[in-house]
């Protein structure tokens, strides 16, 4: 017999609520790498305790008509991360340092270094400034490697509203890489 | 590059020690018991009158393994409990006050009006740790010892009997 779908035990726990356990299990490593990866290791353990709660909280509202809850909790996950956007500025800085640091191997003082530092830096504003909804769209497509299906699902959005959203997230991703003079006013 | 992919570039693997699953799951499991708990509303519960409540509880703990709902005691300023709940398996009993709402403890009264009949899973072992608390068996195990009966401090009479002997029959 094969195991049962997410579906199936989300629906079992409204009734068996011990079964949540079983959702927990499947998907709790995923989501504490992307609490990681946002949050910083720390902050993540508590965030997956609370995304967990809310997940068992809100069971009842799940469409069971979606195999596997994973984006399900991402957006869960997302929501919550919302209020630790001052940590996530400070560990994008970080990684884009390493990037950096990264990209330019052995050459530390090089120019090219340079560039590598001032090209990542820029990005990681870039990222930073976005609007909430494209920045959250965009790291889960990018980072979290989620098709545009989950991305929606876990914004619960339409898919076209995901595309156009990822176009603009790559639009002003585009402008703000920019160099300064050429930078156009953004219009929005 | 492509913005999305220089994106990509800031991406970093995290780490977790493998104990933060746990606890997480510790977590979440207590939080659903939490949830489970407060729905319990039995529609029946036996209130049994003492004249010691303090001794009651310790006893009923000690002897039977009623253990006591610590958030549902009534305490008086002066340390005198008024009323509490214990449970055992799935079900409450509320232990009060003797006098209180007309209720006689056994042992003032001197007689007993009723019993209680109480399911448990391993009967030999439950005998044994009634037995070893000091109670008064009034009726020694028998039928295979699948049942007993057994006294508390102040007379109410407590019957055990095996779980698989308690299937109540099914409606027509």
């Amino acid at each position: 017999m094969s195991s049962p779908s997410d579906a199936e035990v989300i629906g079992r726990s409204v009734g068996e609520p011990e079964a949540f356990g079983l959702i927990y299990d499947r998907h709790a490593a995923t989501l504490l790498r992307f609490l990681g990866r946002r949050a910083g290791a720390k902050v993540a353990e508590g965030l997956v305790g609370e995304l967990f709660r809310v997940a068992f909280e809100r069971r009842k509202t799940f469409d069971t008509s979606r195999a596997t809850a994973l984006p399900w909790l991402y957006g869960i996950g997302s929501n919550l991360l919302l209020k630790h956007r001052r940590g996530e500025a400070r560990r994008l800085r970080a990684n884009a340092r390493l990037a950096a640091s990264h990209e330019a191997g052995d050459r530390r003082a090089s120019a090219a270094a340079l560039d590598a530092r001032v090209l990542f830096r820029r990005v990681a504003d870039a990222i930073e400034t976005l609007p909430d909804d494209e920045r959250e769209a965009l790291l889960l497509f990018a980072w979290e490697e989620l098709p545009y299906q989950s991305v929606a699902e876990a914004l619960e959005l339409p898919i076209g509203t995901v595309r156009s959203r990822l176009n603009r997230a790559r639009a002003h991703l585009r402008e703000l890489l920019e160099p300064k003079g050429k930078r156009r006013e953004r219009t929005r | 590059m492509k913005p999305v992919d220089l994106a990509r570039k800031l991406r970093r693997e995290a780490a977790f020690e493998p104990e933060a699953l746990d606890r997480g799951k510790e977590a979440l499991m207590a939080a659903i018991r939490q949830e489970v708990e407060p729905t319990r509303r039995p529609t029946i519960i036996p209130q049994l009158p003492y004249a010691d409540i303090r001794a009651a509880l310790s006893f009923l703990e000690r002897a039977f393994g009623f253990r006591e709902i610590p958030t549902s005691r009534m305490e008086g300023a002066d340390g005198v409990i008024h009323h509490s709940l214990v449970e055992f398996g799935g079900s409450v009993i509320g232990i009060g006050t003797q006098g209180a709402h007309g209720a006689i403890s056994p042992q003032s009264g001197g007689i007993e009006s009723q019993y209680i009949s109480v399911a448990v899973t391993d009967i030999e072992a439950h005998y044994q740790r009634a037995l070893a608390a000091g109670a008064r068996i009034a009726k020694e195990p028998r039928s295979g010892g699948r049942a007993y009966e057994a006294l508390d401090p102040e007379g109410h009479r407590w019957r055990f009997v095996d779980q698989r002997l308690r299937e109540l029959p099914t409606k027509a």
